[in-house]
């Protein structure tokens, strides 16, 4: 066994019945402790408001600050709340970076109802966490011109694609290869053979990011595919914390 | 620290019991042959597979089982399991072709092949598989060109409720089928559940919470998924020797006769 700095990037508070996903402290703590994953950072974005679910990721973090951050759900449906709360997520609840889902709107997240996010955020060098596809997106969209545009707009937010880490698409890579600020994360239910092969050695290893989804998925199969897939120990390293813990500027 | 092996190996002998061997017909395998999946065993630590052949749900399972064989070539790390369509396989061809290959387990895939699952249409193959002592493989979905179908988990309990002798292994069980399964599972004691596609977090652990470890079966679903992962996670889910062996290896080993 080695001693590894394992950073979860995606993971998420809240039961899901129809999916069978259980959210509690012990259940997590002890896949965190079986996986040997130092820290999980955790969103909500199961109500309706912000408020509710930043509230309950705060209440984790105060309670485990050693093995949890916040990432800030801010709702695209209440456009009028969101920079009050991501000023109380970046205030007084010590959040690490954000997380949007535009699923919930069925507006893409280079839309400008996003942009008074990303002023905030590029004021600040925060981090974006979005899905980089979108159910209702039409067949001819570009996620390379999306991220494009978005990088030249707000050159100083990270952003992060969630799951894209786990799948294989050129134009997703061509954007990590093209743009420093773009990362991808790798949770997926697939567990898709080959994909973080893939972005690692087509899009660039320092901008691939571990997570879990969980508890929508398990820790230890999510880790699992970084442990056995065919990259270098240096490269899983980077892949499972190193990455992480730079981006966030965190200390274990 | 967090504490990883980058250099794992198994602890236990490792019998994969969900492995696609050969081409499909609606898109390209990432690996399709018998020496991938055998360089892909070797490096995952899996001893032996159980394996099927696509053609088998797809267009004719007498002919893919036919295609499997010719596969595995005698090889005794991989151990075949049969397409069966009840509602278009010749019964007398179809029993006397699994006696003769010796093969102890069945698949099928009713939603795909478009029948019931209802006694009046398996019942009599059911019986059969019962006196044979034959394994009923039963994926919870199947995806052929992206489309994809799912199992009727009314028809399942309705019909394998008259068999209480026949072990049946649901395949496949994705977070989207847990809502059905596990009340199935709870229902009926001869039915057993393969990991494959088992992602909700810590799965062995929280099933085992209304069934016992004999009821649960390593499964990859090589080639959409490396063969590793799930072996890694088993022995990274805080859960005995015991049952990782039992899952790893020895309930495929009983539920094949080869204990």
């Amino acid at each position: 066994m080695q001693d590894i700095p394992v950073v979860d990037f995606h993971a998420h508070l809240g039961n899901w019945g129809r999916f069978g996903m259980l959210d509690t402290p012990e259940l997590f703590l002890s896949c965190m402790d079986n996986a040997g994953i130092d820290l999980a950072c955790l969103n909500c974005i199961f109500y309706g408001d912000s408020y509710r679910g930043n509230d309950r990721v705060a209440e984790y973090v105060r309670k485990w600050p050693k093995r949890f951050a916040g990432a800030a759900f801010i709702s695209a449906n209440y456009p009028e709340e969101m920079v009050p709360e991501l000023e109380r997520c970046f205030g007084p609840l010590g959040m690490k970076f954000i997380k949007i889902y535009p699923h919930y709107v069925r507006v893409s997240h280079d839309d400008p109802l996003y942009f008074p996010i990303y002023e905030f955020a590029n004021e600040r060098g925060l981090a974006i966490m979005s899905h980089a596809t979108h159910y209702f997106d039409p067949p001819s969209v570009s996620v390379y011109k999306r991220y494009e545009n978005l990088v030249k707009r707000f050159p100083k937010i990270n952003w992060v694609m969630a799951h894209a880490g786990g799948g294989t698409s050129s134009e997703v890579m061509r954007a990590v290869r093209d743009f420093p600020t773009i990362y991808v994360e790798t949770c997926s239910s697939g567990l898709r053979n080959g994909g973080i092969e893939y972005a690692v050695k087509n899009g660039r290893a320092d901008r691939v990011l571990f997570g879990t989804d969980m508890p929508l998925l398990d820790a230890a199969q999510q880790l699992a595919k970084v442990i056995v897939c065919q990259i270098t120990d240096e490269e899983k390293k980077m892949v499972l914390g190193g990455n992480a813990i730079r981006l966030l500027n965190l200390k274990l | 620290m967090g504490k990883v092996d980058l250099n794992f190996k198994p602890a236990v002998p490792v019998f994969d019991a969900n492995a696609e061997l050969g081409r499909r017909h609606d898109q390209r395998n990432l690996k399709d042959t018998p020496e991938q999946i055998f360089e892909e065993m070797s490096r995952a630590g899996v001893d032996r597979a159980l394996v099927w052949h696509p053609n088998g749900a797809t267009y004719d399972s007498m002919e893919g089982n036919l295609i499997l064989q010719e596969l595995i070539h005698g090889d005794s790390r991989l151990v075949p399991q049969f397409f069966c369509n009840p509602s278009f396989d010749d019964f007398d061809v179809f029993t006397r072709s699994v006696k003769d290959a010796a093969v102890r387990s069945i698949r099928m895939v009713p939603h795909y092949q478009h029948y019931p699952f209802r006694e009046w249409v398996v019942g009599p193959w059911l019986d059969w598989m019962e006196r044979e002592g034959l394994a009923l493989w039963l994926p919870a979905v199947y995806t052929v060109f992206g489309n994809t179908t799912e199992l009727n988990a009314a028809d399942v309990y309705d019909t394998i409720r008259e068999h209480p002798h026949l072990n049946v292994v649901l395949s496949e069980i994705h977070y989207s089928n847990v809502s059905w399964a596990v009340p199935l599972l709870k229902s009926l004691p001869n039915v057993h559940v393969e990991t494959s596609r088992l992602t909700i977090a810590d799965p062995v652990n929280r099933f085992l919470e209304f069934m016992d470890d004999s009821r649960i079966l390593f499964g990859s679903r090589y080639p959409k998924s490396a063969m590793g992962i799930h072996v890694y996670a088993l022995h990274h889910m805080g859960l005995p020797e015991s049952t990782v062996r039992a899952i790893c290896a020895g309930n495929l080993e009983r539920l094949l006769g080869m204990g």
